[in-house]
This record gives structure tokens, sequence and C-alpha cells, in this order.
């Protein structure tokens, strides 16, 4: 059975009310059009991460993002988020953002090309048609002018 | 597609499409500086792309955190997550 993660989310945030976790107001669903083997694939991760020379993530409830180049040799990950989990991923940004195994699965041909570009945003934010209205059509539209055809997100 | 490692709130949110991995969070990809283990991770989610047929499905990716099944990481990741109340 897999662990349950809300519960000890409210025990965390006790006395405080539990996290209130929001669905997308309307289901998406979008038809895969192509093999992996012939599709451009970005990475979006909620760890709020950014480049070493980019600006950091304010705490909390940013709605910014950030646009990482997909090159793993591109610059050192840093992981803004604020979650008390960040000690072990802080070590090897690689576990919640696989950047380097995507260009390997690239240059074995698994998948077809990598987007030049990489998004990241903070998770755990509340304000959830912000999210909704603002922050995801944002990052659609970067995804779109890079002609991504699969966005992989890495829940943090 | 997500992937993931809360199936609950995974189960909650109903992503389009979500591959769960039955890893500690924050561990998606398998523990610090493994690489195999990262590219095995992610061509197992890109391999069940193909198999969804609908909104909100979640894919079990049939990962497991340590070699011999022991879920001991469970009881270290709670006193993790609770470490900075």
């Amino acid at each position: 059975m897999a662990f349950e993660y809300l519960p000890v989310m409210a025990q965390n945030s006790a006395p405080k009310p539990p996290r209130v976790l929001g669905a997308p107001s309307k289901p998406a669903w979008w038809p895969v059009k192509s093999p992996v083997s012939q599709s451009r694939i970005a990475l979006l991760s909620s760890a709020a991460l950014r480049l070493a020379t980019q600006q950091p993530f304010m705490p909390r409830e940013d709605l910014s993002y950030r646009r990482i180049h997909s090159d793993p040799d591109a610059g050192e990950i840093i992981i803004d988020h604020h979650s008390g989990i960040g000690r072990v991923p802080k070590q090897d940004a690689e576990i919640v953002f696989p950047r380097t195994a995507l260009a390997s699965l690239v240059a074995g041909k698994v998948v077809g090309s990598l987007s030049p570009f990489h998004f990241s945003f903070m998770g755990g934010v509340r304000q959830h048609k912000k999210i909704e209205n603002e922050l995801a059509p944002a990052i659609a539209k970067e995804l779109k002018q890079c002609e991504v055809d699969l966005a992989l997100l890495v829940s943090y | 597609m997500v992937i993931g490692t809360a199936f609950d709130i995974m189960s909650r949110v109903t992503p389009p499409r979500a591959a769960f991995v039955d890893h500690p969070v924050g561990r998606t990809f398998g523990p610090p500086h493994d690489r195999q283990r990262n590219e095995t991770v992610l061509a197992r989610a890109l391999a069940e792309l193909p198999h969804f047929t609908r909104s909100g499905e979640i894919c079990d990716l049939g990962c497991t955190w340590s070699p011999d099944g022991s879920r001991a990481w469970e009881d270290e990741l709670r006193v993790e997550m609770l470490h900075d109340r």
C-alpha cells in the first residue's frame, strides 16, 4: 500500500487547517499524436528550481516560473522550494529533475528530441485560480513556442 | 503527464495522466547520484504513455525504493517531513 502523504501534511500544518487540494476546473486531456521516439519533450518541476545565475524564487506564494536550459551542462540547479523534504534532493537535483536522464534517452533514440528549455515553478501555492488562469497558460505558451509534444511534470 | 510519489494526492487532483513511483517524496528518480536508476524510472514512465486511455488515470510503474521491498523508509520519511514543523 502506498504511503499516505495527506495525513502527515495535515499533522505538519496543524493547528492550521489542512491544505486544500485544487483539482482542475475541467478535465484536461490531449491525445498523444506521436510515439515518444519522435516526440519533443520538456520537463516541468514544482520544486522551484532555477539556475544559480537566475533570480531566486520568493517563499511560499511566488507565482513566477523559470526557464531552464535543457542542456545538462547548462549550470548548477538550485532548489528554492521551502519543503522540509528538500535536504536529499538538494544533494542532487537530478532525482527530482532528470535533465541528464532525459538527454541520455534522446542520445539513445528512445526520445525524439529535447525542448530547448525546461520550466519550473513553486509547488504548494494556495492561489489555485491564479495558477490555472495565469501561471499554467503562461507555461503552456512557452511549451508551444518550444514546439513541445510531451510535457512531463515531476511533482515535488 | 505527471510523475509523482504521492498516490493519495494524485488521485485527488486528477492530472490527465499520472505515473506513480513508490519512492519517498523528493526522490522520484532514485537516490542521489544514481544516473542509471534516474534513467530507468524515466524510461518506464515514458513507456507507459501510450497506454493511458482516459483523464485521471494513474499508472503504477512498479518501482520499489528498497531492493528487498522493505517499507522502513516510511518511518524515516515521516520524521523528515515533520522536522521543520
